[in-house]
């Protein structure tokens, strides 16, 4: 609604707003069960009020803008009141607040919000209620102090002063005060071949390997050391990071088509965690690695889903708002990831929980505006063997296209057609129609064109006659009909690849004809031709007078091949040329060709997925989101109340993105060491000590130790940002160490295990499952890097995938090495809460389903692996049943088997086979859970 | 629906109690502690759960028309699109819209007549659903938030144009659980030409708990790993399963309230029901030949016999008590010769779609009336936009438009024979009570017994609904 509206109809307002308030009775609305609740407790602003007005109402009358003067976040104003002159709200009378008779509908012509749906019965009640209490609020809302706990600086703390012979470390004197506190005791030291088991599914994402088993001697640190130092342990937890990012190798939608250079970012993220890379590090070179030579890094920018541009719209509005959703992905990836911080929510209106107002959001996306999605240069050894490659291959090019031109000229033919559009010129003559009658293409595939120009004679007044604004009118031996039309008026509409338009094409490969019919006679000296891929390579351009003779002006048969022309010797006719000399020719051609493109792949060096930097686009803030409603320019920063980045406006978009890695390593910045202190620690335990790891927000929870997650954030800052000696600290803490089993006493406490009075057993990873079964069964294949393997028999393009159902050595890789197909279950493991990669997962559900069941039962995978497992057994032992079951649950499960096991597990071996023995173990529970 | 706070207090049960609220928590399959939605036994993640209100309908049927049928020459007549056949549409002469260029108006390509007792406008393309139309309640005026299919699947399947969120079928899964135990909650029926468009992100669960996600399976496509591989005989496949469960429940005797161990030999014995009940939903076969001539699944026409016979699959899964059921006609992108996607040559492809989709789903209508299944049964159909009323620049076909469309509904809890909702007098965008997705989502949910802004999930940072911040209950269409 625009302010002259308002005032236009003000004084109308007015004079209905003071009958309201003399005589209406207040009607209300339908109030849910609970509203009774809300009456009696008091209003928290905070919690119930500023989501109403952030939602409905800041984008108009918040802190970017203040539409007829009112903003709502500044109680001064609300009791002065906007433009209008009467008070927004009078504490404690509702009645008598402008406010609610707007926003009711109390006043007819002036509703709020003006267009969107109005507020909720309940969102009404809340208000008055607020008011009607008083209406508390922060002097102003959005202000200076951080009071949320994630925004504050990071506490200087000291371990409680409590001593007691469980304390192994700072961290259980932590736990152990908060055990206490609830009246709890922790549990003891988990027996050492759980712990075992333990530390190798949590660091390794595998069971222990036979022979380890036997190394009983090592201390438990001992043993964290050799897991640490191993590449398995980079494997396993560059999955959490893979999930955090939703990193997939397709762009997910409709196409889903593959990113076939993607996976050097994973490898990428697996050496850097194998090597320890300090995190702040880390940030830098998937934020900005490009300018210190790390390109692959970058494919964290880009590891969200995108539409590709054919399926883009292609009027203004969706093409701008394809722009708007793919930058959308990379701030969602960034501020997930590093900060914890759902800054999606602010790109429609300010952040109705966190302190981001809408302005922020852009300033945020401004840092990317030169990021778009796609291939970049892959620099480092392989690309520099490349490029001294290039130089071989391009002299040997040289000595190949000299040897064309010396040819050409023995052959006397004339230079070939040009390399893009081709102009054919002739003496002037007078003509009412141009015909091109084309016999051959370059592919031999369908004549199309984008255009057919016909330029009249004349030095300053040549115009292109052929068009349809100047009268032409174009027919065709025939048009394809595919999606989009390929009709012949495209070839005179004068409008060459500007994504809306399209070239001509015939629905058939092979000769074709287009004609043109000029408005009235003209005198035309030239015609010119312009190519989509596909390009004739033999025609003949004929002209008619007006007396109806047809003359021939142009033709290519005299000219030398063009480059791409790949037609066979024997489909060339070359004036005065003999066959064997075309025979020459076309091979001669064919090699210069081959050498070509292999040049131009060498010239371009290795790629990877990674984005591509262009200079940046300005940003703005946009009303509602809406990419169509541009307000103020926006200059690139961290929302404000993190401090600022501190680049200039305009500054190179390499700069920005430099800058704000700067800003995320800053350990004065309190998000970032608290967040990744909280994603390794869930990792150990199932769950951060903030249980909503993306989200350090009003809305995710509060820590539950919130002094330790304080220490620990410390303490991974002053080990240089070293996360595996976060790990060694975790995991030599007796709170790791505990044994899982269940207490009647501190379940009833504590059932959820918040305070971890024991470890936290839980269900595997799918990948975990997947690895450990082929672990066990003796075909784990090991090979690390490199293009990964296929879990589906078709992949890319728009029908279904296929699964694979058998694999061969190569498949029996770690699932790390899996093609991540965004949006695509895969087989068997799918159902176990494998993530899509839609949507960012910093944590995955854990549910148990019958389909899980009939997967690890009845799957080919699983039984076939069964029966390599009971191959294996056997080649091991060559016992009687008792043996080979006793051996297999010790392969499978780490321990001998009790009695009765032995005894159910003998008979079904006896009466059906190992491998039936093989597929009950994999199904158990204690082979499905971490201990 | 009881808030999770209210839940504790009431139900509170002792150690069980806790130790329940405990494994939802440790799932990840409860939302946060100031969420609404429901609360689900990870041990029976199926139980039927209780709406909020008084529910009109216990379960959906979604016929989900993939590639944006065109209204306006399937339910949506405009006598005056005909009257300006061949004219520019006044206002919009140089409109682009998705592919480019638009030609002129285009009269429907096939001819209106009435149809039921109410004389209701459907066109000879779909002439035997429209003979229903006395059941039918047609909201004329639905708009979406995208011109680009996948996204639009996306946004009708699951509310939000992006990937990755829960679909509809999820949603209700979770919020009901279903009536039957022994088969999915949830099951997604593609089409036999293929995939649709957004392919599986129509039924999948997004941050929901797998559980929820729609299980996919056809007459063409059956569910996989059902049975045990081919090689393995009945005796051992039993005896194997029966060593597993004692081994499983010595183990929990171990640790005795590690609720999750219960949850997963209970999924062992769900699944083992399934391995009966499944077979059995999908025994088409078993029909007498009256319902497949009535479905035309006897049709010498390869896919619409094939469709036919997911339209009676679907219906076997309705009557079984399956809470919600996602039928789809029309596949992946082929140049509109696999689905509704009529770019170029309309006429051609839509008599051959026509064909495939009509008889089927007026026998499905048929068949659920005529068993009493439309009286607790809410029947959708559905599609991701419209399409212009105008040719594209040098086709003849239609462009896309998703500023105004029809969907229909039947069964449980609609008025009818009613029409809601108009466009302009050439169909080409919504004028008269405006529908968004949101709205009609809502409107299913409320017709279930839920209420779309309490029906929540949290997930970074957000209380999330099958609406988003949106959606308005259509009332008028409420019987």
């Amino acid at each position: 609604m625009s302010s002259n509206f308002l005032n236009a109809t003000k004084p109308v307002q007015r004079c209905l707003f003071l009958v309201g308030a003399w005589g209406l009775v207040v009607a209300f609305g339908w109030l849910p069960a609970w509203a009774d609740e809300t009456t009696a407790t008091p209003i928290d602003y905070l919690r119930d009020i500023r989501p109403i007005f952030a939602e409905h109402c800041s984008s108009c009358h918040g802190p970017e803008e203040q539409e007829s003067g009112l903003r709502l976040d500044d109680r001064e104003n609300l009791l002065v009141g906007g433009d209008w002159g009467d008070p927004t709200i009078v504490p404690g009378k509702s009645d008598e607040s402008f406010l609610i008779r707007v926003v009711s509908g109390e006043e007819p012509d002036l509703k709020m919000p003006p267009e969107d749906e109005p507020l909720t019965a309940t969102q009404i009640e809340l208000l008055r209620t607020w008011i009607d209490q008083g209406a508390s609020m922060p002097k102003h809302d959005a202000s200076k102090h951080p009071q949320h706990w994630s925004l504050r600086p990071i506490a200087v703390v000291e371990p409680p002063a409590i001593d007691d012979p469980w304390i192994a470390n700072p961290i259980d004197a932590f736990v152990l005060t908060r055990l206490r506190e609830a009246g709890l005791e922790p549990s003891s030291r988990a027996e050492p071949r759980v712990l075992t088991r333990r530390t190798f599914l949590t660091l390794h994402g595998l069971p222990p390997a036979q022979k380890t088993l036997k190394q009983d001697s090592g201390t438990h640190a001992e043993l964290v050391d050799h897991l640490l130092r191993s590449p398995r342990y980079g494997e396993r937890w560059a999955q959490h990071w893979l999930d955090v990012i939703r990193w997939a190798e397709t762009t997910g939608y409709e196409t889903n088509l593959a990113r076939p250079r993607a996976w050097p970012y994973r490898d990428w993220l697996i050496q850097a965690l194998n090597d320890d890379m300090p995190y702040d590090q880390f940030i830098f070179e998937q934020l900005a690695g490009d300018t210190i030579g790390i390109d692959a890094a970058l494919g964290f920018l880009v590891a969200g889903p995108v539409n590709l541009p054919g399926q883009i719209g292609k009027d203004e509005e969706s093409m701008r708002q394809a722009r708007q959703d793919a930058l959308d992905e990379v701030i969602r990836t960034v501020s997930g990831s590093f900060l914890g911080l759902t800054m999606g929510c602010a790109r429609c209106h300010s952040h109705k929980f966190d302190p981001i107002p809408q302005r922020d959001y852009y300033a945020f996306q401004a840092i990317f505006a030169g990021i778009q999605y796609g291939e970049r240069r892959l620099r480092g050894e392989e690309n520099d063997r490349w490029t001294a490659e290039a130089e071989k291959v391009k002299e040997k090019l040289d000595v190949a296209r000299n040897g064309l031109e010396a040819l050409r000229r023995e052959l006397k033919l004339l230079p070939p057609l040009s390399p893009n559009n081709h102009t054919e010129f002739f003496e002037p003559m007078l003509a009412d129609t141009v015909r091109m009658e084309i016999q051959s293409t370059n592919h031999s595939g369908r004549p199309t064109l984008f255009e057919l120009e016909i330029w009249s004679a004349g030095e300053t007044t040549s115009k292109n006659v052929a068009l349809a604004t100047n009268g032409g009118q174009a027919t065709a031996s025939s048009f394809a009909l595919e999606n989009q039309s390929r009709h012949p008026d495209n070839l005179i509409d004068g409008i060459l690849r500007t994504g809306d338009r399209f070239p001509w094409i015939a629905n058939s490969a092979g000769a074709g004809w287009i004609e043109i019919k000029l408005a009235q006679a003209e005198t035309i000296n030239r015609i010119v031709w312009q190519r989509a891929e596909e390009f004739p390579v033999d025609y003949d351009i004929k002209v008619r007078s007006p007396n109806g003779d047809w003359t021939t002006v142009a033709h290519p048969r005299n000219r030398m091949l063009h480059p791409e022309d790949t037609r066979p010797a024997d489909k060339v006719t070359l004036e005065g040329v003999d066959e064997t000399d075309v025979e020459n020719l076309v091979a001669q051609l064919a090699n210069a060709r081959k050498l070509n493109g292999e040049y131009n792949r060498l010239a371009a060096g290795p790629q990877v997925f990674a984005g591509v930097s262009r200079p940046a686009e300005p940003s703005y803030r946009l009303k509602r989101g809406d990419p169509m409603q541009r307000m103020e320019q926006v200059e690139p920063n961290v929302p404000g109340v993190l401090g600022s980045i501190g680049v200039a406006p305009g500054a190179d978009e390499s700069v920005r993105r430099v800058a704000l890695a700067r800003h995320l390593a800053n350990p004065e910045n309190p998000l970032t060491a608290r967040v990744m202190v909280n994603r390794i620690w869930q990792h150990h335990f199932g769950a951060g000590l903030v249980r909503t790891p993306s989200d350090m927000g009003k809305m995710g929870e509060e820590p539950t130790h919130p002094e330790l997650l304080d220490w620990l954030a410390n303490e991974f800052v002053r080990s240089g940002w070293s996360v595996k000696a976060l790990h060694r600290l975790i995991l030599s803490s007796s709170t790791f160490c505990q044994s899982h089993q269940p207490r009647p006493e501190a379940l009833s406490v504590d059932a959820d295990c918040h305070m971890l009075w024991r470890f936290p057993p839980r269900r595997l990873e799918a990948e975990v499952l997947r690895d450990s079964i082929l672990q066990v069964s003796g075909k784990l294949n090991l090979d690390a890097s490199g293009p990964g393997f296929d879990f589906f028999n078709q992949s890319g393009g728009l029908s279904d995938y296929v699964p694979k159902e058998e694999f061969d050595e190569s498949g029996w890789r770690r699932m790390i090495y899996a093609k991540k197909i965004r949006m695509q279950q895969i087989d068997v493991f799918g159902a176990f809460d494998c993530p899509d990669a839609g949507q960012m997962t910093a944590k995955r559900s854990r549910s148990i389903t019958p389909i899980q069941a009939l997967n690890l039962l009845n799957s080919t995978f699983v039984n076939r692996q069964a029966g390599f497992f009971a191959e294996r057994v056997r080649a091991l032992s060559s016992g009687d049943p008792a043996e080979l079951v006793s051996r297999a649950v010790e392969l499978a499960l780490g321990r001998p088997p009790t009695k009765a096991e032995t005894r159910q597990l003998a008979s079904l071996c006896e009466q059906h086979g190992l491998e039936q023995v093989a597929r009950v173990l994999f199904n158990t529970n204690e082979f499905v859970f971490l201990p | 629906m009881l808030t999770r706070r209210s839940f504790l207090t009431n139900t509170y049960d002792g150690l069980r109690g806790i130790a329940l609220a405990s494994l939802l928590a440790e799932g990840g399959l409860l939302a946060k502690d100031n969420d609404n939605g429901p609360r689900i036994d990870q041990a029976n993640p199926y139980a039927t759960r209780p709406p909020l209100f008084e529910p009109k309908a216990k379960n959906v049927l979604m016929v989900f028309c993939c590639g944006a049928l065109s209204q306006v020459d399937t339910f949506d007549y405009k006598p005056e699109l005909i009257r300006y056949d061949g004219k520019p549409l006044p206002g919009n002469e140089n409109l682009t819209s998705f592919q480019g260029e638009n030609g002129n108006l285009t009269r429907p390509l096939w001819q209106f007549r009435p149809r039921g007792e109410v004389g209701k406008m459907v066109s000879d393309l779909v002439p035997q659903i429209g003979k229903h139309s006395d059941e039918i309640c047609y909201l004329h005026s639905l708009t979406t938030k995208t011109n680009t299919h996948g996204p639009a699947e996306n946004m009708m399947s699951t509310g939000f144009t992006f990937d990755g969120f829960p679909s509809m079928g999820s949603w209700i899964s979770y919020a009901l659980g279903t009536e039957n135990q022994d088969l999915p909650s949830f099951v997604a029926i593609e089409d036999p030409r293929g995939m649709p468009q957004a392919g599986p992100n129509n039924w999948a669960s997004g941050f929901l708990p797998a559980a929820f996600q729609g299980t996919p399976f056809s007459t063409t496509k059956p569910i996989r790993y059902l049975t045990p591989p081919g090689n393995l005989n009945v005796a051992s496949d039993r005896q194997a399963r029966q060593v597993l469960n004692q081994l499983n429940q010595d183990h929990l005797a171990r640790f005795p309230g590690d609720q999750a161990l219960a949850a997963r030999i209970a999924s062992y014995e769900l699944a083992a029901r399934m391995q009966m009940s499944i077979p059995d939903a999908a025994a088409v076969e078993n029909e007498s030949q009256h319902t497949l001539e009535l479905y035309g699944a006897d049709s010498a026409n390869k896919n619409k016999a094939a469709f036919g016979r997911n339209c009676i699959l679907a219906r076997r899964l309705i009557e079984r008590g399956v809470r919600f059921v996602q039928l789809f006609n029309g596949a992946y992108a082929s140049g509109g010769n696999l689905n509704w996607d009529g770019h170029s040559k309309l006429k051609q492809q839509y008599d051959v779609h026509g064909e495939i989709l009509d008889q089927p789903v007026a026998g499905l209508l048929a068949d659920l009336k005529q068993r009493g299944l439309l009286e607790s049964t809410l029947v959708v159909f559905c599609t991701e936009f419209g399409r212009m009323p105008m040719f594209q620049m040098g086709t003849y076909g239609r462009d896309h438009n998703p500023n105004g469309f029809t969907c229909w509904l039947a069964g449980a809890g609609v008025k009818t024979p009613y029409s809601y909702g108009a466009t302009d007098e050439f169909g080409f965008q919504s004028t008269e009570n405006v529908i968004s997705v949101h709205d009609f989502h809502a409107t299913i949910l409320h017709l279930l017994g839920l209420d779309h802004e309490r029906l929540t999930f949290y997930h970074n940072g957000i209380e999330r609904r099958l609406t988003n911040v949106h959606g308005t209950v259509i009332r008028e269409i409420l019987a």
